[in-house]
């Protein structure tokens, strides 16, 4: 440790404190509240196993729901990506494709959803659309980044056959960056089913919608329930894609590593 | 084309209708301080094997990048059979096509099979939905794999690029050049980093091809008796300046430049040049 990390410490500490007054989030408030927490805990223990099917039935709907935003939204993302990488296009190109991308991140998949939902209406359809939106803001930037991260080695050679651009990304761009994309696939699906598990919460259905009702009218062991369903798929598909990610993107990368030699 | 040129310009055209690359006084520079080519005049002869030997940042890739229009000279003029190089001329564009380019890293597709690697120079003779399908015709697979069993690949069409060894990749971006039907070859040290006998191997292959086809090859070589021995013509590449140009037959030596008739011993003198 030097001085100079403990001013830097000492300052991130006041920094904080400041923040926490004016925000109000007072420790002792929480402390006072863990009885509360009790309550709704001891609650949350009468489950009521026979909704247990309906349970799982609205985290089915969530989950396809997440799978259809993820695999339109990689759909419309991946296009857009290829105009957005600088280096497959001129400035005028990609200039406007990146601004437009960055606009559709600003917004949370939640603020996308009320949005929809004023557009289409309660219900499913304005979820879909919502993480839609989502997954092309953020895999089209992955995308794009990973297709600027490919080596220029192969780019130029091909190119210096008089190619046409079109060419140049079925057999350059798309293989050499293919195993990020199933990377960021998976890592978005996983994403998006925690996403849509709370979009219920404006109306935009999956299995958020029954744990706001039940948590409305204070019936935590109806909620429990769903809670504890979303928590153990989200707990299967991280695990799931962490199988998948070991059997073929570790792979592919190793290999990649080979070559680089 | 060539009747025309020369009607026009009848003088040119005596010396030069067998020319099929032609440097005048070209500079170039990748920063804006130092020129990585300073001056240089070249001219070759169609289907010459041209070798281009010098120490290591003497600019060697350079000028093989300058002939296939990767990159465009600061000063002078360059032309390909009459045109000038540059990528985005779309008359040049067209002769890419069958300028075979072997760069120093081969710049193989690494996550794609070596038959696609190879298929890839193929790609200008296909139709728009043939190539984004990977749909190549039967008679350019037939090719393809007659290069590779003459390159010796036979077999490991299935291979990734990125599981060969170092001299497997090479014959595969040699394989890549020879499938695009070339007229000019340019290949960037090939063989500077593989044994003796592999070495051979490949050079014959491409001496070989190059007397079937009537290949202009120009070969950047470390190994200045390596390019003695196959090529007709050896350019040496000091500090951006081409000091030598000597043409080979048997035991005689031709400086160029001079006019002087050497024997090898004094190529020798030379060779430490081309020596880290
Ligand atoms: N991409 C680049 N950016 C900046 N300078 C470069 C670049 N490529 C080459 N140079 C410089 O240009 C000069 C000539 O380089 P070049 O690659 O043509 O040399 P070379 O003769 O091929 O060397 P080697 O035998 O090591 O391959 C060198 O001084 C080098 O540092
Ligand atoms: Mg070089």
């Amino acid at each position: 440790m030097t001085p100079k990390n403990n001013i830097v410490i000492g300052i991130i500490v006041a920094l904080v404190v400041v923040a926490s007054y004016n925000v109000d989030a007072n420790p002792l408030e929480f402390v006072e509240g863990l009885p509360n927490l009790a309550i709704v805990v001891e609650e949350m223990l009468l489950v009521e196993p026979k909704y247990i099917p309906t349970a799982l039935w609205a985290m089915f709907e969530t989950i396809q729901m997440a799978f259809i935003g993820t695999v339109v939204g990689t759909a419309i993302a991946l296009p857009l990506s290829m105009f957005a990488a600088r280096n497959l296009n001129s400035k005028y190109v990609y200039a406007p494709v990146r601004a437009l991308l960055a606009a559709i991140r600003t917004f949370p998949s939640i603020l996308w959803a009320i949005l929809f939902v004023i557009m289409v209406g309660l219900g499913t359809f304005a979820g879909v659309l919502a993480i839609v939106m989502y997954t092309v803001g953020f895999v089209a930037k992955l995308q794009y980044e990973a297709i600027e991260t490919i080596d220029s080695d192969p780019m130029d050679a091909v190119s210096s056959i008089g190619v046409s651009k079109w060419q140049l990304i079925r057999y350059v761009v798309i293989p050499e960056s293919a195993s990020h994309l199933l990377s960021q696939i998976l890592y978005m699906f996983d994403y998006n089913v925690r996403q849509t598990s709370i979009l219920g919460l404006v109306g935009a259905g999956g299995i958020g919608f029954y744990i706001i009702n039940y948590i409305k009218f204070f019936e935590y062991g109806k909620a429990a329930i769903f809670m504890l369903v979303v928590l153990v798929t989200v707990l299967f598909i991280d695990w799931i894609s962490v199988k998948i990610r070991d059997k073929y993107i570790i792979k592919s990368q190793h290999g990649m590593e080979v070559t680089t030699k | 084309m060539k009747q025309l040129q020369m009607t026009l310009n009848p003088s040119f055209s005596l010396i030069s209708t067998n020319k099929i690359i032609q440097m005048n006084d070209v500079w170039t520079s990748y920063d804006s301080k130092n020129f990585a080519l300073e001056g240089i005049n070249l001219s070759i002869d169609r289907g010459t094997n041209y070798a281009i030997v010098g120490q290591s940042g003497s600019g060697k890739s350079t000028l093989l990048k300058l002939m296939n229009g990767m990159m465009i000279p600061s000063k002078g003029t360059i032309k390909i059979d009459y045109v000038t190089p540059d990528m985005n001329n779309k008359k040049f564009k067209k002769m890419m096509h069958t300028i075979g380019y072997i760069p120093q890293s081969l710049g193989l597709v690494k996550n794609i099979t070596v038959i696609e690697n190879i298929l890839i120079g193929a790609l200008p003779r296909l139709n728009k939905i043939q190539s984004l399908l990977k749909k190549f015709p039967e008679s350019e697979i037939q090719e393809a794999k007659r290069i590779m069993s003459l390159v010796g690949l036979s077999g490991k069409e299935d291979r990734k690029a990125y599981m060969l060894s170092g001299g497997e990749k090479r014959r595969v971006a040699i394989a890549r050049a020879l499938m695009q039907k070339p007229t000019i070859l340019l290949a960037d040290e090939i063989v500077s980093e593989l044994d003796h006998v592999t070495a051979r191997e490949i050079m014959n292959l491409i001496a070989d091809a190059q007397k079937r086809m009537n290949l202009t090859a120009i070969m950047v070589h470390h190994d200045i008796q390596l390019a003695l021995e196959y090529a007709n013509r050896v350019a040496v590449i000091k500090e951006g300046q081409k000091i030598l140009e000597i043409g080979v037959e048997g035991d005689i030596i031709v400086d160029f430049q001079t006019g002087d008739l050497n024997t090898k011993e004094i190529m020798e003198m030379y060779s430490d040049d081309s020596k880290k």
